[in-house]
């Protein structure tokens, strides 16, 4: 078995009294990249905002291990400074908080105009985070945020959602050069990517999939064979 | 008496010139004309152009005989007994007059600064302002004072008149001593036809501000008015504002970001449609840093007329939490976080602001969330 770099054991996890997630046990080894495929309500976003720390998501029991370390009691910015970074799905806006002096305090001041424009973002250095942005130029921004921050392990909820075909190309390089770039130590890194349509694994090479349902992984195998089972079958376990 | 432009300056000490660059004080190839008043000395009356005109308002008062009809006519001695005693000095009135003539296109901006100097003095100002027909003009004002004062009390009376199709722009920065009393009275006249837009910054801590302004806007003129407040803990801002829309085609956008952090804050805000035809947009949003503030917000309208188009939103609330996250999930600490948001929502409008002074205003937003005004 591949040594984890992120490791879930057994993660249940509520919201207030009500479970959301239930023993999920996942392991995504350094220069791995994994998808998480399900019904909408599954629990797919529960399980990346668990990673990353976000309130109201209580992991209830398990443990959440990023190189090795228990994450479970860290901080929702401790966690990203040991290296996590998520492309959110529905990013609130900031208003008066520019795309340039988020950079700046990310110390990424000099990447933004490389970086934004190579996903049709260089106009954007001025523009109020999110503040106006359309349903494509959200995900591109979140993944130029990506860049900015630099983090070892990727979380992406839906990254090619909403965006269109001109852009989709894009964000698939886009995604695909943030997972193959190595770490700030010189390793590499690692990814879990939420898909719907499937079309990132057009642009990142993924090593495996997983199926949630009910706030469970029912099954996990390689990613394209998955992708077509689930659009044949539904989301279901493949039968043995 | 001074001929208004090309007055020689008594000059500024080091000092003095330093305290005023932090509100916006630059020198005079910047600037088409300055004015600096330090405790009841008019120390600095300067213009470098004919079209604009900056002296005392004793001078004035003897120049021009029209400027005595301009003295207490948008705002009545007998409002309160502080303007009482300010009219009582009627005979020796302590201000600056500005005149921008008619026609005149202003390219620099004309500045105008006010300096309580000695600790506990009791400063009565009474300022007026003339943009003529059809001039244009950027004006930056500020006051402040040493950082060896921290006590005193600064009254000021301001009445401008921005006639028929002029254009002004202006910003006004405020930095007083920690313990000081501030009453600010503002009355301005909005011509046919003209463009105002005003931002106030005022993000340094005193004991006690009173802002009580009224704005009368005429037929198809604008006037678009944005303010910036921080409270730190031990500063009380009261503002009492009123927006008359008198003539069919004014318009208004009165819009205040205030932030306290410890301080209390009341905003009581009235728009007026005296006519149809006009429209109006009271904004009022507050963050509250901590639970030892209080902010009281209050936006009122009052309509005329059935077709005038007045709206108002108000909110009072702390930092959204998921914003929060959000800026923290990229690594960012969250007293970090938190400064990007305060800064972000009290960000002015660009648009709205001189050129060079933004950059300034950005300095201050900051420097004040972080406690160093």
């Amino acid at each position: 078995m591949t040594e984890g770099l992120l490791e879930l054991r057994d993660v249940s996890v509520s919201v207030g009294d009500k479970a959301i997630l239930r023993d999920v046990s996942l392991t995504v080894g350094a220069g791995e990249a994994h998808i998480l495929l399900g019904p909408n309500g599954s629990g797919k976003s529960s399980v990346l905002s668990a990673i990353m720390g976000l309130a109201p998501f209580e992991v209830t029991k398990g443990d959440i291990l990023y190189r090795g370390q228990s994450i479970k009691g860290l901080g929702v910015d401790e966690r990203a400074r040991v290296g996590l970074g998520m492309a959110f799905q529905r990013p609130p806006t900031l208003e008066g908080v520019t795309v340039a002096e988020f950079a700046s305090a990310l110390d990424a001041s000099a990447r933004l105009a490389t970086e934004a424009e190579a996903l049709n973002l260089g106009d954007f250095a001025d523009r109020d985070l999110v503040v106006g942005f359309s349903g494509g130029e959200i995900k591109r921004w979140e993944v130029l945020k990506l860049f900015l921050q630099a983090p070892d392990f990727l979380l992406f909820d839906e990254p090619e959602s909403g965006v269109d075909l001109e852009h989709i190309a894009a964000v698939g390089a886009a995604v695909n050069r943030l997972v193959s770039a190595p770490a700030r130590d010189g390793s590499k890194r690692g990814a879990l990517l939420i898909t719907h349509t499937g079309l990132i694994l057009e642009h990142v090479q993924a090593d495996m999939g997983h199926i949630l349902s009910g706030g469970r992984i029912i099954h996990s195998g390689p990613p394209k064979a998955l992708f077509q089972h689930i659009q044949k079958s539904g989301y279901v376990a493949p039968a043995a | 008496m001074s001929d208004g432009k090309h007055e020689a300056r008594d000059g500024l000490n080091a000092g003095e010139e330093a305290i005023l660059r932090r509100v916006g004080y630059d020198g005079a190839a910047a600037r088409s004309a300055t004015s600096v008043l330090i405790d009841h000395e008019l120390r600095v009356a300067d213009s470098t152009l004919d079209g604009v005109e900056i002296m005392s308002i004793q001078d004035a008062l003897m120049r021009y005989d029209w400027v005595q009809n301009l003295m207490f006519n948008l705002i009545a001695p007998d409002e309160n007994e502080l303007l009482r005693q300010a009219a009582e000095l009627l005979h020796d009135p302590i201000g600056r007059f500005v005149y921008v003539h008619d026609g005149a296109k202003v390219s620099l901006p004309v500045q105008s600064f006010t300096v309580l100097e000695t600790p506990q003095k009791r400063q009565f100002t009474h300022n007026v302002t003339v943009i003529g027909k059809g001039a244009e003009v950027e004006m930056i004002s500020g006051a402040a004072v040493p950082e060896n004062v921290q006590a005193g009390h600064h009254v000021s009376i301001d009445e401008t008149y921005v006639r028929e199709g002029a254009r002004c722009r202006s910003v006004s920065i405020e930095t007083w001593g920690r313990n000081m009393t501030v009453d600010s009275y503002s009355r301005s006249e909005i011509g046919a036809g003209a463009e105002m837009t005003s931002n106030q910054i005022m993000l340094a801590s005193l004991r006690r501000h009173l802002s009580d302004t009224k704005t009368h806007i005429g037929a198809d003129a604008s006037c678009n008015d944005q303010a910036i407040i921080f409270a730190p803990e031990g500063t009380e801002r009261n503002f009492q504002t009123e927006v008359f829309l008198t003539a069919p085609g004014a318009r208004s956008e009165h819009i205040a970001r205030m932030v306290s952090a410890g301080g209390r804050i009341i905003n009581n805000s009235l728009l007026v449609g005296e006519t149809a035809g006009v429209s109006g947009f009271l904004g009022c949003d507050g963050l509250m840093l901590s639970d030892d503030g209080e902010m009281v917000a209050t936006p009122s309208l009052k309509a005329k007329s059935v077709e005038a188009q007045l709206s108002h939103e108000a909110s009072v609330g702390m930092i959204d939490a998921e914003k929060l996250a959000y800026l923290m999930a990229s690594g960012l600490s969250e007293d970090r976080a938190r400064d990007l948001i305060v800064q972000g929502f009290l960000r002015l409008k660009d648009e709205y602001v001189p050129e060079d002074m933004r950059a300034r205003v950005t300095e201050m937003i900051a420097a004040a969330k972080s406690g160093g005004m």
